[in-house]
């Protein structure tokens, strides 16, 4: 892999960091399955991408995508709480409203950005000859830390570790005097702000805003967090949310390694099933590795 | 302390499967008095504790704290007034998080959680402080995953949790009926020093008619949703195991809960 797609595969790893992070916030805190993310995810890029075209700078635009991907999180909490519809199911109909409204909002299948000012463009002029890939990297790369610091700060305080309880046993949060809903509300609301910026980001990066580029998000999310936990497993926070961040990257370092290998004959259109045996190797791997441990031990008493 | 006026509760209103769990409870219990609560499964006893909690909503009728009317509160507030201990030791705290986050939750108990960090030093301290209490080395394990304790360890945490902040009822729902006879006793000794110290207001739920009168100084029983039988003080002390077997007898009023009445005479 040349320096260049390295940092292209850096960029993206990052990118979807933040959704890692998010996915974990609604999967493993609330114990709430959220597949709104992949709607979500599109919205942010539509909304920023839709709000750069029409002429509102480009930060304002990111911060309206952002707003947008919240509003999609509390659409799901509502369904689920005040009409105690399923968690998955009530995520599903909101995702599956939000691919309409995303071409609404574009009034088109896609927008391009390639043109446009975007929240690098300063910083792009800044860098003096400093090719584009590694300025944004750099921003971004501080965007995920700031969020990552925020969210770890988050998850240690009292409000935080309230919503922790929440999601591991409900009755006692309940009886240690927790409103349950709102943390909920608050989760999921959270999950799909920082899902959103991701979008935002991603469109930004890219150039353009599609339809259908969320397709897939939850799985990249949850591949990220589930490979993450499985190399660095930890219960500090700031370790989780570092693995989350980590396992993304690697997951896109994967990825990539797998689609170049020529050898094996992969390409692009090959990532989804690239993506399901990932996953499964993550889940898959501490199974077999706590069974060989078992078997290991249980040959030396013999 | 407590104060409830006909007290109704229905499961299911309207369905076939309507069920009148409380019909009509009318209690009054004194600050500082320790309640027993007996009555044979499905008497109403954990929906009366529920009810009180705030875990099930009260279908008519009023229930007052002191001079509050708290009918229509919800559990969340009502925990500034009372905290619970459940009968499983998996349900009072989070197996996913630590010892020390489990007793950081319960040290907020009633306030709004803001976002200054859940733990410190000092709040260490104070958990330590109250774990040694135990005897039961938890001090050394602050940083445990709940999930990794025993049943009764977990109990005995659960115990000090709702301990933690100032609380004026505690509700006790068989909280000594799914562990060992050992620990069971350790872990009533430790309920009975928390309510004398803390002079709170207590109904403890029990299937056990020993427990039940050696505990507190007035026993209730209930049978299907109502109270048919409320003794305290002197006329308390006067009554044995074998009378609170009678009674259940004849509130069943048949001969085949024999088998029942000696594992109650048992435990």
């Amino acid at each position: 892999m040349s320096l260049f797609a390295f940092m292209g595969t850096l960029e993206i790893g990052l990118i979807y960091g933040l959704i890692a992070i998010g996915v974990y916030l609604t999967f493993r805190v609330l114990d709430f399955p959220d597949l709104t993310v992949d709607g979500s995810f599109t919205l942010g890029a539509a909304v920023t991408a839709a709000a750069i075209v029409s002429g509102i700078p480009a930060v304002f635009a990111t911060m309206m995508g952002v707003l947008a991907g919240t509003l999609s999180g509390l659409v799901t909490a509502w369904l689920n709480l005040r009409f105690n519809i399923l968690h998955l199911l009530a995520s599903i109909l909101t995702m599956t409203a939000l691919y309409t409204v995303n071409l609404r909002v574009m009034g088109k299948p896609n927008i391009a950005l390639i043109s446009e000012p975007t929240i690098f463009s300063p910083f792009e002029k800044l860098g003096m000859g400093i090719p584009n890939i590694y300025v944004n990297v750099l921003i971004i790369g501080l965007i995920v830390f700031i969020v990552g610091l925020l969210v770890i700060g988050f998850l240690n305080s009292q409000y935080g570790l309230a919503m922790r309880a929440v999601g591991s046993n409900k009755r006692m949060a309940q009886a240690n005097g927790i409103v349950v809903h709102e943390k909920v509300y608050v989760g999921l609301a959270m999950s799909n702000a920082l899902v959103a910026l991701g979008g935002a980001l991603f469109a930004q990066t890219n150039g353009f805003a599609d339809s259908t580029m969320g397709v897939g998000t939850i799985v990249i999310g949850l591949a990220a967090v589930i490979i993450g936990q499985t190399l660095i497993p930890s219960r500090a926070m700031i370790v989780i949310i570092l693995s989350c961040i980590m396992g993304s990257i690697l997951y896109r370092i994967a990825v990539s390694l797998a689609l170049n290998a020529s050898f094996i004959g992969l390409n692009t259109s090959d990532l989804n099933l690239i993506t399901a045996v990932l996953v499964a190797l993550a889940l898959v791997f501490p199974q077999v590795n706590k069974e060989y441990k078992a078997k290991k031990a249980a040959w030396k008493k013999v | 302390m407590i104060r409830c006026k006909n007290l109704h509760v229905t499961f299911n209103t309207g369905l076939p499967t309507e069920k009148c769990a409380l019909k009509g409870i009318d209690l009054e219990i004194a600050e500082s008095q320790f309640v027993t609560v007996i009555g044979s499964n499905g008497a109403g006893k954990s929906t009366l504790l529920n009810s009180i909690a705030g875990d099930v909503n009260i279908t008519q009728g009023q229930l007052f704290f002191a001079h509050k009317e708290v009918t229509h509160w919800s559990a969340a507030i009502r925990t500034k007034d009372v905290a619970r201990v459940f009968q499983d030791p998996l349900m009072g705290t989070c197996s996913d998080l630590t010892v020390e986050e489990n007793m950081s939750l319960a040290y907020g108990r009633g306030k709004r959680g803001n976002l200054s960090p859940a733990l410190n030093a000092s709040l260490r301290k104070v958990f330590q402080e109250q774990l040694s209490r135990l005897n039961l080395g938890l001090e050394d394990r602050l940083q445990s995953e709940m999930g990794l304790l025993s049943g009764g360890q977990r109990q005995s945490v659960s115990l000090l949790m709702s301990a933690l902040q100032p609380s004026k009822i505690l509700l006790l729902d068989e909280h000594t009926a799914a562990l060992d006879p050992k620990t069971a006793v350790l872990i009533m000794d430790i309920t009975a020093q928390i309510i004398e110290e803390k002079k709170l207001t207590v109904m403890m739920v029990t299937h056990s008619m020993r427990q039940a009168l050696d505990f507190g100084s007035r026993t209730l029983m209930l049978h299907e949703g109502e109270i048919i039988f409320d003794i305290q003080n002197e006329e308390r002390s006067q009554y044995d195991v074998s009378d609170l077997l009678k009674l259940f007898a004849k509130a069943k009023n048949d001969g085949e809960t024999l088998a029942d009445d000696k594992l109650l005479l048992d435990s």
